[in-house]
């Protein structure tokens, strides 16, 4: 840098100095030793030297800049309107573009909060036909045991829990894992321990570790914790240890963490697919080694248990990318948004710095002919421009510090979204967007402010010369349009995809329908008390009055879900016919009523213990069985040998059970809906659903004192959840393009009115010379609409080709969607011709003999 | 030394370094302190710790330019020339020391 380069070349020429100065000494007679010493004293001393001289070189340096801050924030504080309008329009842009890369660094770009986190991974079990990436405890073992690329591999499942010390239970989300499972994420419990190895085997003592927010909300935070029990039906267990306040993971809500041993009598099916499972692999190994390497363990499980292991097959992704690649696209989107956002109000201010230098021309040239230098002036200018991009800057992180709240509330299911905040790298980003905003903005119009014309402008008495038509800066204001114009697109794209989801017919009736959990465990799920509670719980529900309908099912329609199934009819079917793939639904009779779903054919099913129902819905029937003679047919799943085939007893309309962004799939609904964790109760409520939430839980209360109920949720609350990723997108897309507007008619008015001032001679002439107002007015607003026309043109161009981008995230709408460029069109001309209007209605006002009375 | 003769010294310093320069060739820092001791008939002699301070001041304002080469003697040295800007600088300087120096002559002479 700079000051060591500088001290360098000062000692070097300093030496060279002295050393001059003993040679003169050394030929008038002294020793060599004594001609040192006097030329050293003569000198003064090296160092001192060295300082004063380098001392002053940074002084310059400083009071350079010290002074070109000062006459800045002076300059500045004379004409306020101009400074807050810049720093407030620089906040919005700069704090925006903060607030989106807050989001994008505490979600893609920082590593999950654990150590070495690059090393986690998920490890699933595939097998075509079989959309089950769970792995059984068994075959989680021996992959542990046999393989040799990680360090170690756990698992974990979660279901709910209904904790029970208190008065009423209190519904919790426990969390069954494999052991070595804190060894995986290398967490260490803040208070207490981990499992003991007698602790994770079947018929040891019960334990469990317990999160921080449940530790101070039951325990107050005491240390005594350790050691208490607490009795999560229908069991006792005791608390080991507490996790870390930032410990969140398989999720948020999960406050337990029991112990799932893998040698428990149940735990021994390799059918039995419960575990997500995750790893961490061994220092410096790749991805591509481990997947080599489980590949080639799984084959040899498959040779050894040919039945149920030969089919399988491994997949390994990183932990980070399973958890957040979802919503990549989305943050980077916005992203590109709002940069083009700040773009827009950096061709905004670079206009009116433009302005402000042409204005300040007579001052310029006055300093130039004091001796500045040019070098001088462009730095001085520089700075002022500096100053109000870190203003606008710090400002704009407050409005990054808010939008972290602005992201929960209208994103809460976001991954990782309570990582977002303001921190470090935020600031950081928000000072380089500073600078980076001082040079967009202030090279040109700096430029073209320091050139020197003394004679010419000194001449003129301080006016700015005219450069007939401002091309530059109706350019710039082109530039604005066509930007707002791209953003005008995307945004309008989106919110009629928004549009038209709210437009399809759903093929079922979403409304007036509460839905919510009663917690239970997988242990009791299944068999015939299972469906005996189901139904004992439906048949109380149905006589709350208010209750029109009562039923379960494992997914709520309308919300995206996938549960694709192979089928094979007993009927048997030519070989020639295409596989019947379809969505697999399991639901208890009541549903097609209470959902409103019209039968279409053959009798609603019942869950009858022999025999096994079901139902299809028209898509199916007419894919793949001739429509309605299908029924009477026998369905059985290739993948689930161990199900008696099921007897076809009805067609029913068409849902959309995949989300409402997808077209009806063929369906089968097996008319079983005994709970298990995760079971949804539906019920149809006459009235608002909300109404009787109170009365739903004492009735539950009642049937089943030990569950508790929650998550009662109206479905359209279910359905527009599922959608708020979407929601986030569009509102802010939209809020974003129509900022973008905004900026680009200011900048016209701003432009057009510097014009209009600039020829009030040439205008007042012509009116005195007999031109009519209408026809000023039209002058001035032919030009604004020109520019605007030409920007719109080539906005559009540019949003075309980028709005393939988008296709991915649009319903119902095409990328080149006619009505949303027309529409974009029409807003942008209307707009503009608004903007122009003013000024040209201005100009037309000008009385001829006052204006000529002026000069 | 005073701040204020300090200030008259640096004033007449940076006049004789203009002036030495002037000549037209380029002068190293020690050449330029010999000329002016030996020129001024050893009158003058440059403080020593005011010279590079005020060549380095001359430098930054561009009245100065300076590069480095070698001496005589191979030895590597920073030699300073004057920039345009420098010799309008020596005209005004040389025109306010008449002034000066004359001023105060004749509130001298006055008896």
């Amino acid at each position: 840098m700079r000051p060591s380069r500088l001290q360098r070349d000062l000692e070097r020429e300093l030496s060279f100095h002295l050393t001059e100065r003993m040679d003169e000494l050394q030929e008038s007679g002294l020793t060599q030793a004594q001609a040192a010493r006097v030329a050293r004293r003569q000198f003064g001393t090296f160092s001192s030297q060295l300082e004063r001289t380098r001392d002053m070189n940074i002084n310059l340096w400083l009071e350079a800049i010290v002074r070109n801050l000062r006459y800045g924030v002076r300059a500045l504080t004379n004409t306020p309107a101009f400074t807050v309008t810049v720093v407030l329009t620089l906040a919005l842009g700069i704090g925006a573009n903060s607030a989106v890369f807050s989001a994008i660094y505490a979600v893609l770009l920082r590593p999950l909060p654990f150590p070495d986190a690059g090393e986690l991974v998920t490890l699933a079990q595939s097998q075509p036909t079989i959309p089950d990436p769970f792995v059984a405890p068994v075959r989680l073992e021996e992959w542990h045991r046999f393989n040799s690329t990680l360090q170690a591999i756990t698992g974990y499942y979660s279901e709910d829990a209904s904790e029970t010390s208190g008065e009423l239970p209190e519904k919790l989300k426990r969390a069954w894992v494999a052991p070595r499972f804190l060894q995986v994420l290398e967490v260490a419990p803040a208070l207490g321990r981990n499992f003991t190895p007698e602790e994770e085997r079947f018929g040891g003592p019960s334990a469990v570790l317990i999160s921080y927010r449940l530790w101070q909300r039951r325990f107050g935070g005491s240390p005594a914790a350790v050691g208490r029990t607490l009795r999560v039906s229908p069991f006792s267990y005791s608390v080991v240890g507490v996790m870390p306040a930032s410990f969140h993971f398989p999720d948020r809500d999960v406050d337990l963490w029991s112990p799932s041993p893998p040698d428990a009598p149940y735990a021994q099916s390799r059918e039995a697919t419960w575990f997500t499972a995750i790893g961490r692999l061994k220092r410096g190994t790749s991805l591509a080694e481990a997947l080599t390497n489980l590949t080639a363990v799984q084959f040899n499980l498959g040779r050894q248990f040919p039945k149920t292991d030969s089919k399988k097959s491994v997949s390994i992704v990183p932990l980070k990318e399973a958890t957040v690649g979802g919503i990549r696209r989305s943050l980077w989107l916005l992203f590109g948004s709002v940069s083009l956002l700040l773009l827009i109000a950096c061709t905004n201010i670079a206009a009116l710095l433009l302005s402000r230098s042409i204005a300040r021309q007579h001052e310029t040239s006055v300093r130039y002919s004091l001796g500045a230098s040019r070098v001088a002036v462009t730095a001085q200018l520089f700075t002022e421009v500096l100053i109000l991009a870190v203003a606008g800057a710090l400002v704009g992180l407050l409005l990054a510090a808010a939008s972290s709240q602005v992201f929960r509330t209208l994103a809460k299911d976001l991954p990782r979204v309570e990582e977002i905040g303001l921190n470090g790298s935020v600031v950081m980003y928000s000072l380089a967007c500073a600078v980076v905003v001082t040079l967009l903005c202030g090279v040109m119009p700096i430029a073209f402010g320091t050139t020197r014309n003394l004679a010419g402008t000194l001449a003129r008495g301080g006016r700015a010369h005219v450069l007939g038509r401002n091309p530059v800066q109706f350019t710039m204001v082109g530039i604005q349009v066509a930007l707002a114009a791209i953003l005008l697109v995307g945004a309008g794209l989106l919110l009629r995809s928004f549009e038209q989801l709210g437009h399809v017919s759903p093929g079922f009736d979403p409304l007036h329908v509460l839905t919510f959990h009663i917690s239970n465990t997988w242990a009791e799920a299944g068999g015939k008390p299972a469906k005996q509670r189901t139904e004992r719980i439906l048949d109380g529900l149905r006589s709350v009055p208010g209750v029109e309908a009562a039923a379960t099912a494992m997914s709520l329609p309308g919300v995206p879900s996938n549960y694709e199934i192979e089928l094979k009819t007993t009927e048997g079917r030519a070989e020639s016919e295409p596989k019947m793939l379809a969505q697999g639904r399991w639901v208890t009779s009541e549903y097609f009523p209470a959902m409103h779903i019209p039968i279409l054919a053959g009798q609603w099913c019942r869950d009858e213990l022999n025999v096994s129902t079901a139902m299809i819905n028209r898509s199916f029937a007419n894919l793949f069985l001739n429509g309605s003679a299908a029924v009477g047919h026998h369905l059985v799943q290739p993948a689930n040998p161990y199900l008696p085939p099921a007897e076809i007893r009805g067609i029913v309309g068409d849902v959309r059970e995949m989300g409402l962004d997808r077209e009806p799939p063929p369906t089968v609904y097996w008319c079983t809906g005994a709970m298990q964790p995760g079971t949804f109760f539906l019920l149809r409520i006459l009235g608002e659903p909300g109404s009787l939430s109170g009365t739903i839980r004492r009735k539950i209360h009642e049937l089943e004192p030990l569950r508790s109920v929650y998550d009662l949720t109206p479905l359209t609350g279910h359905i527009s959840d599922a959608y708020s990723e979407n929601r986030l997108r569009t509102i802010l897309l939209a809020f974003f393009a129509l900022t973008a507007i905004a900026l680009a008619s200011i900048g016209l008015y701003g432009t057009l009115s510097y014009l209009v001032q600039l020829r009030r001679r040439e205008v007042a002439l012509r009116i005195a010379l007999g031109a009519l107002r209408v026809d000023v007015v039209r002058q001035f607003v032919d030009q604004g609409l020109r520019i605007v026309s030409w920007g719109c043109f080539v906005g559009l161009a540019l949003a075309a080709a980028f709005a393939r981008m988008l296709s991915s995230m649009l319903f119902g709408v095409s990328a080149t969607d006619v009505v949303t460029l027309g529409a974009v069109v029409l807003i942008v001309l209307a707009v503009s011709f608004l903007a122009s209007l003013a000024p040209a209605i201005r100009a037309a006002r000008f009385e001829p003999m006052q204006a000529l009375r002026e000069e | 030394m005073s701040k204020k003769e300090n200030d008259i010294l640096q004033g007449t310093l940076t006049l004789l370094i203009l002036k030495t320069l002037a000549c037209g060739k380029r002068m190293h820092g020690y050449a330029i302190n010999a000329h002016i001791h030996q020129v001024s008939a050893q009158l003058l002699r440059v403080e020593e710790g005011s010279l590079y301070p005020a060549l380095h001041r001359m430098e930054h304002d561009g009245w100065v330019r300076a590069e480095w080469g070698k001496t005589e003697k191979n030895r590597d040295a920073r030699f300073y020339s004057l920039t345009a800007r420098g010799r309008k600088q020596l005209m005004q300087k040389k025109e306010s020391w008449k002034r000066l120096t004359e001023g105060v002559a004749r509130v001298i002479r006055y008896a």
